[in-house]
């Protein structure tokens, strides 16, 4: 700092006064340009997040108005009435990740490696759903699983199934539809990381006697963790929190905890115990996914 | 143009697959943004009830000749393909000057009412003149008091409302609503797919019907029609009534038979035949009719449920006397012959029915958008629930719905 | 181009024929190689001249057009990669990322579900002197470190022959003449087959038993490198390994076992067996080292050989550069020519010459090497400058 001074100021002595300001002001900046984030941070999410939390503790109605009560039996009972629609958004979103990383990841694997100049036009193909709106693309699987629709219309056609047969209205078809809307962004992280990996990493494998197999086990598989756990947290995140899929294409029995949360907002207007169950939900995904990356980050990526 | 002419075009427009009812309910991602506003705003609300002086806000209605109106999709008529041009809209302008800001941003009753409440509540304008909600909503909405009395010297025509629709039990006077359209909500069945479906019994047990019926997410309608087959009465009814009810239909969820609870998407189902039987509401029938013979609409013996969307001026609204206005205006027959043969619900107004006979002379005759006084008597209409029993009958439908 | 091998009958990796073609591209072109049990053998060239596609396709990692490999006696060309008893240090290093240096140095062995892995990599570790460093990952060592554990994984697993591309391109230049004696040692130790492949003469030299300079996907000479140097074959190597005078001549006899030539009007002699020319016209070399420079007038001038017998050439100074323990010279002959002479700095009161001087060069005449002017090689040279002596710094030197 003093040597800065120096040369700026050519002086051959060196008074402490003026070097003073500059590395101060210096400290301050980094904190002056995350001030934005900050503010959008505390904007967006704190603020909601604590009135999030005070409403759950809240009692009341929509006709007289809701006072704060610390009220921890809104949790209690909200949890304890909707418990099998928490599991049920946890399972169907787990089956859903598991089924987007079977289908994402040859597919990943084959546009990362194997597409050659088909690289960019297979990556918009898997876009492509996107760009039109998720109600749409999801009722459009009632079109294709519907009881007479294209699959099962031909299969009742050519006696294959019984006639009584089907797909919509069942867990399957929730999976299913969560699969499916979600399957880019599994897809994307995906290829994201197997395209980064070095392939004289492979040929370096390779040449210290890796099958095709066993490379793919100890090199390649391990350098795209990143991918699978990035591509499962967003599929797993947004699934257990879906309520469209389960109203277009299932039943009542495989509500959804996002459907709960719904319908205690709008339609029973019980705020207290749909905040209780939306802050329930918030920390039991990032519980989850806490431990999840704990693990993933301990004893896969090493 | 000719009277054939406008009839045609809503039929073929209805084969486009949509109408008001059909539209998708808000069950987009909008609704969620929505729940996460209303989650905010509901910190510690206010219960009072607005006073009288609070509610009213200047009236610019002769400063400035616009009118807000917000209303529910596909519920007017339009010219052609051109989704902006809406004659009865255009010719209403022409005749007084005032520019309707037309928005169709009306898509589900408690969506709605999520919009608008965080405003209403603080007692801020909505920025709207006039809205369209369902009979039960508008009952919350009174009751809560967001909505202001209507100025019956500003509209004449008022008294062309029908009869049957003089008195609901929500506004004994209609001095704050008036209806836009109103329907049935019965039984509907696909030929196709199944014989005759005559009540609720049957698609509640009918086994060649397992997992093939759905009924309606609007509370009001299922259960008022489960009500009915029971034998009891939907404006009149106990808490035990109603619990008997509710375990009717969740016996037929948990054994299959009721395949699930829709909005409006029940009437692809239909036409499709995924479904074969369902609760419905008549306008829907009508227009799957137009496409498809093989879908009837059902009256059960046991009675059906009547219910109207109703016109209602919010709290605040700058340009009250112009939504009356363009109330009264939709209460000239002849404007709303027009507006019901786009339409296909039930027409409010007395003497329409001669007027269609201009327009169509096949829909006139449909007893469906213009049933006969007999028809009408023997309607039924939800009981108007308090806010303790809204809360738990609602709390209760949820659950066997699924939510 | 058939170039003999070493002779032998330990020979390690043989290439006969071999061949590379990427389109109408020719990278590797009829490639004859045959290299002895135990030899740390150099592949020398100029970037581009096809060593990476040479070594990767022994390593299995490129098809090749045409030819055969065979490793010991058993035809390796149609196996693949890990099934080849052969191991390669990568010009990246190519370290598994994910993987710590125990399990980057075990995975050949794990593969190969060998037994006692620790104690063999702690071995391995040893002798590169890595030990202690199992734990970090690849990105927590630094180059050189890098380098020994791509050394290392390769080693461990004995192969019959470990191919090393450039591995010490990435280097800082005291690190690389450390890391070359290491090599080095390394080699002498376990007693492997080194294919090392290395674009920088220098290196080769220091490390290799044989060289073989590639050019343009072909083998231009084979040999020790003291030969190589010494006796290049080709205008190609004369100038790629070190620096060349290089100097059209005409044969005008022969006398017992000496060639009698002329060089535009001077007269110059060498010892017969030092030319592989064929015709008249040739070209003659000699190194700068090889010559020294006399002031003229303190040696007899004129165009006669003198009588030490040396050769001689006379000129005019045009550049002289000192260096520290030489100073290089640039002198011009009066017919155009020019020559480069290092000269030692041994005696601090010899007057050293400076530019416009008169001066006379001379050597050995042994220490001259010829051969044929006309080539291929010397063609693009010729033209490229008019003057007949074509003085050349080697490349990568
Ligand atoms: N896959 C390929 N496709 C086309 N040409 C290639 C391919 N690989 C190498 N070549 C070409 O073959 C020639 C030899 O390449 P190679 O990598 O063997 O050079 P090198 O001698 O190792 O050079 P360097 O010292 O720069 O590493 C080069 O001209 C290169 O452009
Ligand atoms: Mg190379």
């Amino acid at each position: 700092m003093s040597t800065l001074t120096a040369v700026r100021g050519g002086a051959p002595v060196e008074t402490p006064e003026p070097s003073e300001p500059t590395p101060r002001r210096r400290r301050w900046v980094p904190y002056a340009l995350l001030l934005p984030g900050l503010v959008w941070l505390a904007v967006f999410f704190l603020a909601p997040m604590a009135t999030l939390f005070s409403t759950s503790l809240q009692v009341g109605s929509i006709d007289e108005g809701y006072r704060p009560a610390f009220r921890i039996a809104n949790y209690t009972e909200a949890l304890s009435a909707f418990s099998e629609q928490f599991f049920r958004s946890f399972g169907y979103a787990a089956m859903a990740t598991v089924l987007a990383l079977l289908v994402s990841y040859p597919l990943a694997y084959a546009i990362a490696f194997k597409a050659g100049r088909w690289k960019n036009v297979l990556l918009v193909l898997v876009i492509a759903p996107f760009f039109t709106s998720f109600l749409v693309r999801t009722l459009a699987w009632t079109a294709i699983l519907g009881d007479q629709g294209l699959l099962l219309g031909q299969l009742k056609d050519i006696g294959l199934v019984s006639p009584d047969f089907r797909l919509l209205a069942r867990p399957f078809a929730v999976v299913l539809g969560l699969t499916y809307n979600f399957l880019p962004f599994m897809t994307l992280p995906l290829y994201a990381s197997l395209e980064r990996i070095d392939r004289r990493l492979l040929e370096a494998a390779d040449d210290l006697y890796s099958s095709a197999f066993t490379t793919f086990r100890k090199v390649t598989f391990p350098l795209s963790l990143p991918g699978v756990v990035a591509g499962t947290l967003l599929t797993f995140i947004p699934a257990a929190g879906d309520y469209i899929n389960q109203r277009l294409l299932g039943t009542p029995r495989q509500s959804m905890i996002g459907t709960v949360i719904d319908s205690q907002f709008l339609r029973v207007l019980d705020y207290p115990s749909a905040a209780a169950l939306s802050f329930t939900l918030m920390v039991s995904i990032v519980v989850l996914v806490w431990f999840y990356v704990r693990r993933a980050g301990t004893e896969e990526l090493v | 143009m000719t009277a054939s002419h406008d009839a045609r075009i809503p039929a073929a427009l209805s084969r486009a697959g949509l109408s008001r009812r059909r539209f998708l309910r808000g069950v987009g991602y909008g609704g969620v943004a929505l729940t996460g506003g209303s989650l905010l705003a509901a910190c510690g609300t206010d219960p009072a009830k607005p006073r009288p002086e609070e509610q009213v806000a200047p009236d610019r209605s002769q400063q400035e000749k616009v009118v807000n109106f917000s209303n529910w999709p596909l519920y007017i008529d339009v010219a052609g393909k051109n989704e902006g041009k809406r004659p009865t809209l255009d010719a209403f302008t022409k005749q007084t000057g005032i520019e309707v800001n037309y928005t169709e941003d009306v898509n589900d009753n408690d969506e709605f009412f999520g919009k608008v409440r965080p405003q209403l509540q603080a007692g801020q304008p909505t920025g709207r003149d006039l809205f369209v909600v369902t009979d039960w909503m508008a009952a919350r909405m009174i009751r809560l008091g967001f909505v202001q009395q209507l100025d019956k010297a500003n509209m004449p025509n008022a008294g062309n409302l029908r009869a049957a629709l003089e008195s609901p039990p929500f506004d004994p006077d209609r001095s704050f609503t008036m209806p836009w359209q109103s329907g049935f909500a019965g039984l509907a069945y696909n030929a196709k797919v199944t014989g005759e479906v005559s009540s609720v019994e049957e698609l509640l047990t009918r086994p060649d019907l397992k997992g093939k019926v759905t009924m309606l997410t609007e509370m009001r309608d299922t259960m008022g029609l489960t009500l009915l087959d029971m034998g009891k009465d939907p404006s009149d009814f106990t808490a035990d009534d109603y619990a008997a009810a509710i375990d009717r239909v969740q016996k037929a969820v948990d054994s299959g038979q009721i395949r699930t609870f829709t909005g409006n998407e029940y009437a692809q189902d239909l036409a499709k035949g995924n479904i074969g039987a369902c609760v419905a509401w008549s306008g829907d029938v009508i227009q799957l009719q137009f496409e498809d013979k093989n879908i009837k609409f059902v009256t059960p013996d046991a009675g059906v449920m009547l219910w109207s969307d109703n016109m209602m001026v919010p709290n605040k609204a700058a340009h009250k006397a112009n939504a009356e206005t363009l109330m009264n205006y939709y209460y000239d027959p002849a404007v709303a012959a027009e507006l019901a043969a786009w339409v296909n619900y039930i027409c409010p107004v007395d003497g329409a029915q001669e007027e269609m006979q201009e327009i169509d002379p096949e829909l006139a005759d449909n007893p469906l958008i213009f049933p006969d006084q007999a028809t009408l008597d023997a309607t039924h209409v939800f009981k108007d629930l308090s806010a303790e029993e809204e809360r738990n009958y609602t709390q209760a439908f949820q659950r066997v719905i699924g939510a | 181009m058939n170039v003999a091998g070493v002779p032998g009958a330990g020979a390690a990796l043989r290439l006969d024929g071999l061949t590379k073609r990427f389109g109408d591209f020719l990278a590797v072109d009829d490639l004859h190689l045959d290299i002895p049990e135990g030899s740390f053998f150099a592949l020398l060239g100029p970037s581009g001249c096809g060593k990476t596609t040479t070594l990767r396709m022994v390593a299995g990692l490129e098809e090749p057009t045409s030819g055969r490999i065979i490793l010991g006696d058993e035809d390796v060309t149609d196996r693949r990669p890990y099934k080849r008893p052969v191991n390669t240090v990568f010009q990246s290093y190519a370290l598994f990322p994910h993987l710590d240096i125990q399990e980057n140095v075990a995975f050949g062995l794990r593969r190969r579900g060998q037994k006692d892995i620790p104690r063999q990599v702690q071995e391995t570790l040893d002798l590169v002197q890595l030990a202690g460093y199992e734990r970090r990952r690849p990105s927590q060592l630094s180059g050189g470190q890098q380098q020994r554990v791509a050394l290392a994984r390769a080693l461990i697993n004995h192969p019959r022959v470990l191919l090393l591309d450039e591995p010490l391109g990435a280097l800082d230049l005291k690190l690389r003449r450390q890391m070359q004696l290491e090599l080095k040692r390394i080699q002498l130790e376990v007693g492997l087959t080194f294919v090392h492949v290395t674009h920088d003469q220098e290196e080769a030299m220091t490390m290799a038993d044989t060289i073989a300079v590639m050019n343009a996907g072909r083998v231009e000479q084979l040999g020790d490198p003291a030969s190589l140097y010494e006796f290049p074959a080709t205008v190609f190597v004369a100038n790629f390994l070190g620096q060349s005078n290089l100097v059209h001549a005409r044969v005008t006899g022969r006398s017992g076992d000496t060639l009698l030539l002329d060089v535009a009007g001077q007269r110059l002699a060498m010892p017969a067996d030092r030319s592989r020319a064929t015709a008249e016209s040739v070209l003659v070399g000699v190194r700068p080292e090889k010559i020294y420079l006399a002031l003229a007038g303190t040696r007899g001038s004129g165009n006669a050989r003198s009588a030490t017998g040396d050769n001689e050439l006379s000129g005019v100074v045009t550049d002289a550069s000192f260096t520290g323990t030489s100073t290089q010279y640039l002198v011009r002959t009066p017919r155009g020519q020019e020559l480069v002479v290092f000269a030692q700095n041994t005696s601090a009161d010899r007057r050293s010459a400076t530019p416009g001087d008169n001066v006379v060069l001379h050597w050995d005449p042994a220490h001259t090497f010829a051969f044929d002017g006309s080539g291929k090689a010397e063609a693009e040279e010729a033209t490229a400058e008019e003057s007949a002596a074509v003085p050349r710094v080697g490349v990568g030197g």
